[in-house]
């Protein structure tokens, strides 16, 4: 059995990324909160949330660095290594919205046995950027991986 | 010595110590399975090699690797459920003043995520236990923001295995400013 992977000759500085949605569902949030650890109650408690001004429940930031992993790996494959992932966070979200991942590679270099991919993305959602960033990934090189 | 006067030269005393009480953070368990299955299932991510050890074998990485953005996740606190909100938030007890209860207490005590920015030095695998220690990197001079003034904090936090090699690092920016303070 073989699973997709993106080749390393394949990747050029323009190619887009394919977008990932999701569906900002209350259990969407609270799940990822829980899975990172992460028990403030502003990521699973509306009436608490509420309480200190926000509209309700929102994502947690462990839950949107996993996110931007997964739309980074669904694309470059079970190969691939997250090296960096720098994010500069913007609106919230919350329950009901609509999360839209999207970026395109800026920049390839060869580094050893690897090859490393930059790639700028953003994931927005009704309220404007929930997230803009950049990140690195490596793809091996070679006669397996070329 | 003469007792530090302004709100600066006491922000500055902080930059370069720990975050929090104890320099080191261990994490309570090693990386294992459950918890990175779990992960995997809440952010329906199918990477097999996060979970799938034949699949992980023929990979480049030869077995079983965590989310590599699970790093954090490894060292959160095992939180009190108990009083938690009444915390605010704050998973376990924690009366560690240092910079960010000196700017509470100025009136600077809400705080705004800005930046997050993710090193990762290493995949890492089963069993392996790390240990996180952040210390505080810059206090900015206080600013106008758009919520109103505020300083902000920037801490790193270096995560290591157990035989002390550096596994990947974090870079976290924060605003902390007054509630509404802010403009129109």
């Amino acid at each position: 059995m073989t699973t997709p992977r993106l080749a390393w000759h394949d990747v050029h500085a323009g190619d887009e990324l394919p977008p990932l949605e999701l569906e900002m569902t209350a259990t969407r949030i609270v799940a990822g909160a829980i899975a990172t650890r992460d028990f403030m109650p502003v990521h699973h408690d509306r009436d608490y949330a509420q309480q200190q001004g926000a509209a309700d429940i929102f994502m947690n930031i462990l839950s949107t660095n996993a996110y931007c992993s997964r739309f980074l790996t669904d694309w470059a494959g079970p190969e691939a290594r997250v090296t960096r992932l720098a994010i500069r966070l913007g609106v919230p979200v919350h329950p009901g919205s609509t999360l839209r991942f999207t970026g395109r590679v800026t920049a390839t270099s060869e580094q050893g046995a690897e090859g490393l991919v930059e790639v700028e993305f953003r994931a927005t959602n009704e309220l404007g950027d929930h997230v803009t960033g950049t990140a690195e990934v490596g793809l091996p090189l070679g006669p397996d991986g070329g | 010595m003469a007792e530090p006067s302004t709100l600066q030269e006491r922000l500055a005393a902080f930059v370069g110590q720990p975050v929090g009480s104890s320099d080191v953070t261990a994490a309570p368990d090693p990386v294992n399975l459950p918890m990175i299955r779990h992960w995997a299932a809440a952010f329906e991510d199918a990477n097999p090699v996060y979970t799938d050890p034949a699949a992980a074998a023929r990979s480049r990485f030869g077995e079983i690797v965590a989310p590599p953005l699970m790093l954090q996740t490894w060292t959160m606190a095992t939180p009190t459920i108990t009083g938690i909100a009444e915390r605010g938030g704050s998973p376990v007890d924690n009366p560690s003043g240092g910079a960010l209860a000196v700017l509470a207490d100025a009136g600077f005590s809400a705080t705004l995520a800005s930046n997050s920015e993710f090193e990762i030095v290493r995949y890492l695998h089963l069993g392996e236990l790390v240990s996180a220690s952040t210390v505080i990197e810059s206090i900015s001079d206080e600013k106008r923001t758009r919520l109103g003034p505020g300083y902000f904090v920037t801490w790193v936090t270096t995560y290591r295995d157990e035989s002390g090699e550096v596994v990947g690092r974090q870079r976290f920016r924060i605003l902390r400013f007054k509630p509404g303070a802010g403009g129109p």
